[in-house]
């Protein structure tokens, strides 16, 4: 017995007439037309490059803030320092259910806060006899006092002030540790700290990966993006900075930062990744997936395009 | 090029951008116009007569 007609892929074959079709002809006059729009748009609705954003303006605009941040990446309280895979073992990263995708992908981008954020930056300025004498100390103590002394400067961060090209706290028994948050926050202040942050050690080094590690670990940076409308809870992902258009094609894989259970997920980089790589396979597959592959015919988009052959 | 670039100063993009707000949905209205224009620039492939459709027929 013969199987069921599937007429979404048993169509019989075409036996009437045949209009010319020059497809290379229609290909070149789109790739002109295309071209011209993209080159006339990009000039008139292109975002122009806003200056970068460096830990000297965060400093200079917020010396608090930074400072306080200094403190945290040494107390290991920054979103950076507690991010785990790629840039340390502190936590298991981003995971898609059981599966800790970041983990098994490991530390490929080594980042200790305190060491790479303050002490070796610090390390690299000129001499200084009280700073050289702080990081003397700072080397010979444990572990569990270096842990100490940063405990009781954190406890006094809500008092930070910055008086007088100063960082000033109250904290008690803190040892060194505020000679290298004053010391850090006006290296940052006179620009240095970009200098020393940006990896590499070559003169063309385009490794930016700590300096911006480390200004996403301040609230600067945030409440830039936020006048901007570019945070992820603002669909920042689709906007541009102004009024100018920006990437309205990523409306789907924004979208899904918006509901639940993604708008409060602490993996939620991971399961939109996944949202998305399921549905693109989904329509890689349309031709395959029954239903699905029956749309076209059942829309009858094509009957609207072809419109006066199926009226005759 | 300068023509462009009065064309430009025309329509200013350089203030802070206005967003439109429906539930869920927060879009840049310069997105949202391009948004529109691609639907409108997709109904009407659909719905305008294919160039030279007319000049076919008289061949015929």
């Amino acid at each position: 017995m013969s199987k069921s007609f599937r007429p979404d892929v048993d169509a019989p074959e075409w036996k009437g007439g045949h209009s010319p079709y020059d497809i290379i002809k229609e290909g070149t006059i789109a790739l002109v037309v295309v071209g011209l729009l993209t080159i006339i748009l990009a000039t008139l609705f292109g975002s122009p490059d806003d200056h970068e954003i460096t830990l000297k303006n965060w400093a200079n605009a917020t010396p608090v803030d930074f400072a306080t941040t200094a403190i945290n990446e040494m107390n290991g309280t920054t979103t950076t320092a507690g991010y785990g895979a790629p840039y340390n073992t502190a936590s298991d990263g981003q995971k898609l259910g059981p599966l800790t995708l970041a983990k098994w992908a490991g530390v490929r981008i080594p980042v200790n806060t305190e060491r790479d954020f303050v002490i070796r930056p610090l390390e690299s300025l000129p001499y200084n006899a009280q700073l050289s004498s702080a990081l003397t100390t700072w080397k010979s103590a444990s572990s569990s006092q270096r842990t100490t002394w940063v405990n009781n400067y954190t406890k006094a961060d809500a008092k930070l002030a910055y008086t007088n090209g100063q960082v000033v706290s109250t904290a008690t028994d803190a040892g060194p540790v505020p000679v290298f948050i004053n010391d850090l926050t006006n290296m940052a202040r006179s620009g240095a700290l970009d200098t020393a942050l940006v990896s590499g050690g070559n003169f063309f080094s385009t490794d930016y990966t700590k300096p911006l590690l480390f200004l996403s670990d301040g609230s600067y940076l945030a409440d830039l993006a936020q006048k901007q409308h570019l945070l992820g809870s603002q669909w920042g992902m689709m906007n541009e900075t102004n009024s100018y258009p920006g990437q309205a094609w990523l409306w789907l894989y924004t979208f899904w930062y918006q509901v639940s259970p993604f708008s409060t997920s602490a993996n939620a980089d991971v399961q939109v990744w996944a949202t998305m790589m399921l549905l693109s396979v989904i329509m890689f597959l349309v031709p395959v997936i029954p239903g699905l592959r029956a749309l076209p015919r059942k829309l009858k988009v094509y009957r609207l395009i072809w419109r006066e052959h199926y009226r005759k | 090029m300068a023509w462009i670039s009065f064309l430009a100063a025309l329509i200013p993009l350089d203030g802070l951008g206005h967003y439109l707000h429906w539930g869920v949905i927060d879009i840049s209205v310069a997105n949202f116009i391009v948004i529109l224009l691609m639907i409108a620039t997709f109904v009407a492939a659909l719905l305008l007569p294919f160039p030279g459709r007319s000049r076919r027929k008289e061949s015929k």
